[in-house]
């Protein structure tokens, strides 16, 4: 490797690769964490109003699980992107 | 010369311990604090608040533990073999190792002390239903470890899966496996971070109703495991992300 004469196409190459896969990583972590928060958030305080009214508990998980789906299609953004990242570059 | 090898290996022992110490540490300070207010408020109901304060710090603990572990085998492990002085990849799997189990018990630790703290307040405000409380609480916080698990297990293949690279591989191949070890790390790392504090949320108000109305438990623990469920699948896309990273 050192007697070697450097390629510097490979080592560019090398670069956009690994910050590609470092880029997808990133990416689908900080999404995933603000995601699962606020998901968190909806299924507690449907927790807390299930408290209140018990006999409810069907609408109160329709209400819970239309939220959350709302709020993963950002989780499902990010993980298109990391994949298109992994797998078209 | 500067050994880069070592660099990375103390760098990584260090983040590990620390940042997943960390966590562990201010979670367990929210329990003990939450459970001193309630002892105030029923002091006699101290035998009952102390087992519910010991089970939950000791859950607690565990991604403290972890962390601990791969620190200790990245210092005394026997890891890196003199070949890997050269090895970029390998040099830098040994810091993703760490940041990966350090920075991924960090949102276990949140949950599973928000689950505790909670219940240690409502076993103080009616102690009862401290029975249910407390075998409820494990069930809880059990769910919220599941993330620590997964950064272990990334953690552990970083450390023992990747392999010295071949003598005559490129830097160029070299860089873009650095790239995808240190990746598949963060993935899991920061994935979990928000993911586990969310199911830390569900679980701890799940506990909360259960103190205040026992008689409605299964309605909450049904809705409790949905929650969850739903939760968990963005630490379900950062594990996937991990292996495919991993095994590139």
């Amino acid at each position: 490797m050192e007697g070697n004469a450097v390629d510097y196409t490979a080592i560019a190459n090398g670069i956009t690769h690994g910050a590609a896969y470092l880029g997808a990583a990133v990416g689908l972590g900080i999404a995933g964490c603000g995601v699962g928060l606020g998901e968190g958030f909806v299924a507690g305080k449907a927790m807390e109003s299930l408290g209140k009214i018990p006999e409810q508990s069907g609408l109160m998980t329709r209400s819970m699980l239309v939220g959350m789906a709302v709020v993963e299609t950002c989780a499902i953004y990010s993980l298109v992107i990391a994949l298109l990242l992994l797998f078209a570059i | 010369m500067i050994e880069f090898v070592n660099v990375s290996v103390f760098l990584g022992a260090a983040l590990s311990c620390g940042v997943g110490g960390s966590a562990a540490g201010l979670a367990e300070g929210t329990i003990g604090m939450n459970a001193m207010q309630a002892l105030g408020r029923q002091p006699k109901a101290n035998a009952q608040l102390l087992r519910t304060l010991l089970i939950g710090v000791a859950v607690t603990e565990t991604g403290g533990i972890f962390a601990l572990v791969i620190g200790l085998l990245l210092l005394f492990g026997g890891l890196n073999s003199p070949d890997s002085a050269y090895d970029l990849a390998r040099t830098v799997s040994f810091l993703a190792a760490g940041l990966a189990i350090g920075l991924g018990s960090m949102g276990s630790s949140f949950g599973s002390g928000y689950t505790a703290a909670e219940s240690c307040a409502g076993v103080g405000r009616t102690p009862s239903h401290s029975n249910a409380v407390t075998s409820n609480m494990i069930v809880g916080q059990a769910l919220t470890q599941t993330s620590t698990i997964f950064s272990l297990i990334i953690s552990l293949l970083l450390l023992y899966l990747v392999p010295d690279m071949a003598e005559n591989q490129s830097w160029g191949y070299q860089i873009a496996m650095s790239g995808a070890y240190l990746g598949a790390a963060m993935s899991i790392a920061l994935g979990t971070i928000g993911v586990a504090t969310g199911v830390g949320f569900v679980t701890g108000k799940a506990m909360r109703m259960i103190a205040r109305f026992r008689e409605n438990a299964s309605t909450f623990l049904r809705q409790m495991f949905v929650g969850v469920a739903v939760v968990e699948t963005c630490a379900i896309y950062s594990l996937v992300v991990a292996f495919l990273l991993l095994f590139k």
